[in-house]
């Protein structure tokens, strides 16, 4: 890969961080008055005075209190959540990012390889049964918030079927003999989040792919590979869908700001202890801290995350090593 | 060949022929589009909810108005059951049909407006007005905006009021239009702008600043008409992505219990545990509205790309 491109997409990502820490700086000083008057709301006058100057409020914005911020979050300290009791920010978010990443790992991953091949599969036969059908259901998910769809799987497979659990990561109050039944319980709690989740991907990526291979189909290079002679599997595989993959890593990287958006409702609908169940709690108890890290940490993933795939695609598309 | 001088009236006249013919030739092609008439039909059904709700299904219940006791199941006189307060279903889905589609117009309106004004102006102006605009707008697309949208609502809720009331509208409603508004212009703007980028290099433009226009009037005149249809087909598709975030924020508890729109009925739905008593009745007939909505939004604004945007159409 040309230094030049990485280069680049590094210097890009770094300045998006430093954007994001900015607006996180700026997001929470415009609260009424100052954070003081949220958390010392019945102090006297004097007490608080004295707070402020002890956490630096005292000071002007720019450039002290901003400095103080930015340096605070380089060292990782994204202060004391006003929820849990003296707990730190970092200290909560770290205990509660395993189980999202292990919930939205996993679903991205099925709804990739089943969302790809599907729309893969659409397209190539367009207009056929599969296209018709797959299409029409693709729609219909990529109209629905991935919370309904959770719903209506815990409905029909928790409360009704009683096959599933409805909620939590493992089994309240269940003493486990061996660690092989700890994760089978984990797995079964694991399973509707999980389909959720993919379900709703499903959707986005078939459709997303599916056009892709209907533009490919119409380049020239396709044309020629047909006029070669090749069998339409062989034509599929090694002209069609190359090139109909690049697209697909950039929309999945952009897409990913909304499946966050979907990821939070999944967890509140399944009660999944993760960073979305932890957002409505920081929510409804205005934990500014816990909102402005979680803020924080899933817009850098983000970021991150466009990092990595303009880095596959690097390395998928010769033409952009640059 | 000879032929009279046209006066004005003739002028005017064949202006409105004009015109005439090619909103005609619109609803053909359109017409011809059987997804997009489909889409039309079903959001004209939930507009004339939307218009007269009290009329369809009288007041909107509230917990002390409730008629019937809680979580009952559909029977004749709740024909979809009714809620943890003994609300009628029906109603509360008749009403939320009204708040949910105007929470979800006015957002529209301010994002396409924002996106529409960025992209036009960056695209016409270009130079260093262009890569700063441009660069806030890459910003925006990366950023994952529904998790701004989440933080910014309390934020604002608390900086003025959620009792207040903003140009006869409460405060929770205008803040909920903005958030949604300020963090979705971003791929209208790139979207128009590029639209506008090849508008500015046609003839008449650059006749317009000859005779002395100023930049202001040819955006608006020259450049804004010219880039009407992609700013229409966005608009669709804009309007349904605005009831999904809605709805979304909603659920997670940023709506407004005295103004249920579809997604604060969901919310209420989770928190009393519906899904887990097995009363489908409580979320199953806003959730099969927000997806009619949102589905129809989507097939008329492709429907409408393709109609409008006869550039697109070869390709698909």
């Amino acid at each position: 890969m040309g230094s030049r491109y990485l280069a680049r997409k590094i210097f890009q990502a770094i300045l998006t961080i430093a954007f994001i820490v900015l607006l996180n700086f700026v997001l929470f000083r415009m609260m009424p008055g100052s954070p003081d008057r949220v958390l010392a709301r019945n102090l006297p006058e004097a007490a608080r005075a004295e707070l402020r100057s002890r956490w630096g409020l005292d000071k002007p914005l720019i450039p002290d209190q901003l400095v103080a911020y930015v340096a605070a979050t380089a060292r990782g300290d994204l202060g004391a959540s006003f929820k849990f009791n003296g707990r730190t920010v970092v200290e909560v978010l770290s205990e509660r990012i395993w189980p999202t990443i292990i919930l939205f790992g996993l679903g991205e991953l099925i709804a990739i390889v089943v969302g790809l091949s599907l729309g893969a599969y659409s397209g190539w036969r367009r207009g056929g049964p599969i296209d018709y059908v797959g299409n029409g259901f693709s729609l219909v998910l990529y109209s629905m918030p991935y919370f309904v769809i959770g719903m209506i799987l815990l409905l029909v497979f928790a409360t009704g079927l009683g096959w599933f659990p409805t909620s939590g990561m493992f089994s309240l109050g269940h003493r486990f003999d061996s660690f092989p039944e700890q994760v089978a319980d984990f797995a079964w709690h694991l399973f509707l989040p999980l389909m959720t989740v993919a379900i709703g991907l499903i959707g986005q990526y078939s459709i997303l792919m599916r056009s892709s291979i209907i533009d490919t189909l119409t380049e020239d290079y396709v044309t020629t590979a047909r006029a070669k002679g090749l069998t339409d599997g062989r034509i599929l595989r090694s002209h069609a869908l190359p090139n109909a993959r690049l697209p697909a890593v950039t929309l999945i990287a952009i897409n990913l700001g909304y499946v966050i958006a979907g990821a939070i409702t999944v967890e509140v609908v399944f009660n999944w202890p993760g960073i979305g169940t932890l957002t409505v709690i920081a929510l409804n108890a205005r934990d500014y801290p816990m909102l402005q890290g979680i803020f924080l940490l899933l817009s850098i993933s983000v970021v991150l995350a466009n990092f990595a795939a303009d880095l596959v695609y690097g390395y998928l598309d010769p033409r952009v090593r640059t | 060949m000879t032929s009279a001088p046209l006066s004005a009236g003739d002028l005017r006249a064949e202006r409105i022929r004009l015109r005439l013919r090619g909103w005609v030739d619109f609803a053909r092609r359109f017409a011809r589009r059987r997804d997009g008439v489909a889409g039309v039909v079903v959001l004209l059904f939930f507009t004339l909810l939307a218009l007269f709700p009290t009329v369809l299904v009288g007041p909107l219940q509230t917990a002390t108005t409730a008629p019937g006791l809680p979580l009952e199941p559909p029977s004749l006189e709740f024909p979809l059951g009714t809620d943890d307060l003994g609300r009628s279903m029906l109603n509360l889905v008749v009403h939320g049909a009204r708040i949910s589609m105007v929470i979800g117009l006015l957002a529209t309106v301010v994002t396409v407006l924002l996106g529409a004004v960025i992209g036009i102006a960056s695209g016409y102006l270009g130079g260093r007005t262009d890569t700063v605009l441009m660069r806030i707008t890459d910003f925006f697309l990366v950023l994952p905006t529904f998790v701004l949208a989440l933080i910014l609502a309390p934020i604002i809720l608390d900086l003025i009021g959620s009792e207040g009331v903003i140009f006869g509208i409460p405060s929770t409603l205008v803040v909920i239009v903005v958030v949604i508004g300020v963090t979705s212009w971003a791929s209208t703007a790139r979207i128009i702008r590029s639209q506008a980028l090849s508008v500015k290099e046609r003839m008449f433009v650059a006749r317009a600043r000859v005779i002395g226009g100023s930049g202001a009037h040819i955006m608006w005149r020259h450049i804004m008409p010219n880039v009407l249809n992609l700013i229409v087909a966005n608009t669709v598709l804009v309007f349904a992505g605005a009831i999904l975030t809605e709805t979304t924020l909603s659920f997670i508890g940023l709506g407004d219990p005295l103004l249920p729109s579809w997604g604060v009925i969901l919310n209420s739905a989770q928190t009393s545990g519906a899904p887990g008593l097995g009363a489908w009745w409580y979320f199953v007939p806003p959730s099969v509205c927000i997806v009619l909505v949102v589905l129809a939004f989507t097939l008329v604004g492709g429907a409408l790309d393709d109609v409008l945007n006869p550039r697109m159409r070869a390709r698909r």
